[in-house]
């Protein structure tokens, strides 16, 4: 008996703490259907979530999310994969390049911000740098990338971190891969590059993809970038549910955790079809 | 040239931590100079004035998320022990549970639980504060543990028991030992990732519980380029101290008990 219990005694403190997090999600949900006791408010109601469906901000502030997600996502995949493929090609790689690309996995996120403030705001060291080149004559003729309604700040900031994160994520499968397998597609006959698209490439390609959809879930869901350098039209959904959230207008938390659920559910739906998808690449190529 | 292009992207990348470090010295940079103008370092001034509390605080948080990491570690440990060396019903719903956090944003999880925290009386301590950041790292130290023991397997462990030594023995002399590298990586991750954490220290510690984070997150929404760079690099100094500090601690305190090497 106690053999077949021990597993789950082994389990049960990460268990408990997770069931923080389940309880979280739970009490999410029934407060967007207008459930919340100690306020008073006890009667379950949909009309919340006709609230937030109808309005033209929420889309607005979804698309935002969408494009920004997508955008440092999806530069963060293109660069990082292709600097990892650099290293994983130049074995005679230095040290320092090989170490030195990890420092952004490890600086917070706010700290990305001020990074993308001292160097891109209208008199950041880029614009002096291109003054001095003679680009540009005064300051107000570099573009604002800062609380900018393109959103190009936050993708910056998130791309610096995503960038080292695929890097690192992309050698060490790569580091992995059998070289006898390029081997035998050489000696085939396989040019370098056939070599690359039909044997690593394929190998690698679940790594890329799993990469992507961290980053994507993460910026998704994430509140401080767009806080802090987002523009105030249209804001980032976390943005938009942490304003209602905190309004002195209780009435509004409802509000909040409708956007809260839905961040929510589009990031469990997505992790979805990556399995999905995740099997049938598996099959494709065996 | 493609070598170059490799090199290009991480120095464009590591670039601007040269400003970051520069500014906590500049006392005027006007523009277009280059070169700015270095005067007294007004922004540590500030952070060592008495005033600001600032070294209490750091210290504070630094204590803080040791607690959070050791925590962590001691839960995930045999929850990872048990994922790599158990077969049980509903071991892969644990699995995927165990991951969520990494997909569903604690943004919302944390504003969906703050109402029964206050219920509780879990809001605006200490012990709510450690509660929610046990979660945000949870899952890379049960990913990290679980790999290395995936990579020792548990044949030496069984050969100590048949040998007789009991569990704690066991877990001493030979587990540990054997996988203090994940420990290490593990320990590192978990202590960044609370040390990090703005949002739901501020949103379940209600201003009480002041973290580091939450000293430097108003001085990079107000754009103060001399006080933001200056708690700023003292963040990221404080994270590579500890790190270092707890790697070669951890590595001496086993270094005894690995007979293996």
């Amino acid at each position: 008996m106690y053999k077949k219990l021990k597993p789950y005694l082994m389990l049960l403190p990460v268990m408990v703490v997770m069931s923080v997090f389940i309880l979280g999600l739970i009490s999410a949900v029934l407060q967007s259907f207008g459930y919340i006791p100690i306020f008073g408010m006890t009667e379950i109601t949909l009309r919340h979530y006709m609230n937030i469906l109808e309005s033209r901000s929420f889309f607005r502030a979804l698309a935002f999310s969408i494009y920004i997600s997508f955008a440092s996502g999806g530069i963060s995949v293109f660069i990082g994969t292709y600097v990892a493929y650099l290293i994983y090609r130049n074995k005679k790689e230095t040290l320092w390049v090989r170490t030195l690309y990890k420092i952004p996995i490890a600086v917070p996120h706010a700290i990305a911000v001020l990074l993308v403030f001292i160097m891109l705001t209208q008199s950041g060291v880029l614009s002096r740098i291109l003054y001095n080149l003679g680009v540009i004559d005064n300051l107000m003729e570099f573009p604002e990338l800062i609380f900018d309604r393109g959103g190009v700040g936050i993708i910056i900031a998130y791309t610096w971190k995503g960038i080292p994160f695929i890097i690192m994520i992309t050698l060490g499968i790569l580091k992995k891969i059998d070289l006898r397998l390029v081997d035998t597609a050489l000696n085939l006959g396989a040019s370098k590059k056939e070599a690359w698209w039909q044997v690593e490439f394929p190998m690698i390609l679940p790594t890329i993809f799993t990469g992507f959809i961290l980053l994507f879930a993460f910026s998704f869901g994430a509140f401080e970038v767009p806080f802090l350098i987002g523009p105030s039209a249209p804001r980032a959904l976390p943005v938009v549910a942490y304003i209602q959230y905190t309004s002195i207008d209780l009435s509004l938390r409802p509000q909040a955790m409708v956007i809260n659920v839905i961040i929510s559910m589009i990031s469990l739906i997505l992790v979805y079809v990556y399995i999905l998808a995740f099997r049938s690449i598996k099959k494709y190529f065996g | 040239m493609k070598d170059f292009f490799s090199k290009l992207i991480i120095f464009i990348i590591l670039l601007p931590l040269i400003p970051l470090m520069l500014w906590p010295f500049i006392a005027s940079w006007r523009w277009p100079q280059l070169i700015p103008l270095f005067g007294e370092a007004r922004g540590f001034k500030h952070f060592f004035s008495a005033g600001s509390n600032s070294v209490n605080i750091l210290l504070f948080s630094v204590f803080l998320s040791i607690v959070v990491t050791i925590i962590t570690l001691a839960i995930a440990l045999p929850a990872a022990k048990a994922i790599a060396f158990y077969s049980f019903r509903g071991k892969n719903m644990i699995k995927t549970i165990i991951l969520l956090p990494v997909i569903v944003p604690m943004v919302a999880v944390s504003m969906g639980i703050h109402v029964s925290f206050i219920y509780l009386g879990l809001a605006n301590n200490c012990i709510g504060v450690i509660l929610i950041h046990l979660i945000p790292g949870l899952p890379y130290a049960v990913r990290i543990l679980l790999n290395s023991f995936l990579l020792i397997g548990d044949d030496i462990a069984t050969q100590g028991k048949n040998l007789g030594a009991n569990s704690l023995q066991v877990l001493w002399h030979i587990t540990l030992p054997l996988i203090m590298p994940g420990v290490i990586a593990a320990s590192t991750m978990v202590y960044i990732i609370s040390f990090s954490q703005y949002f739901i220290t501020f949103l379940i510690g209600g201003g009480r519980v002041v973290t580091f984070s939450m000293l430097m997150f108003p001085l990079i929404e107000r754009g103060e380029r001399v006080l933001a760079s200056t708690y700023s690099v003292v963040f990221l100094a404080s994270i590579l101290l500890v790190v270092i500090v707890g790697d070669k601690a951890m590595k001496g305190f086993f270094s005894d008990s690995n007979f293996l090497v």
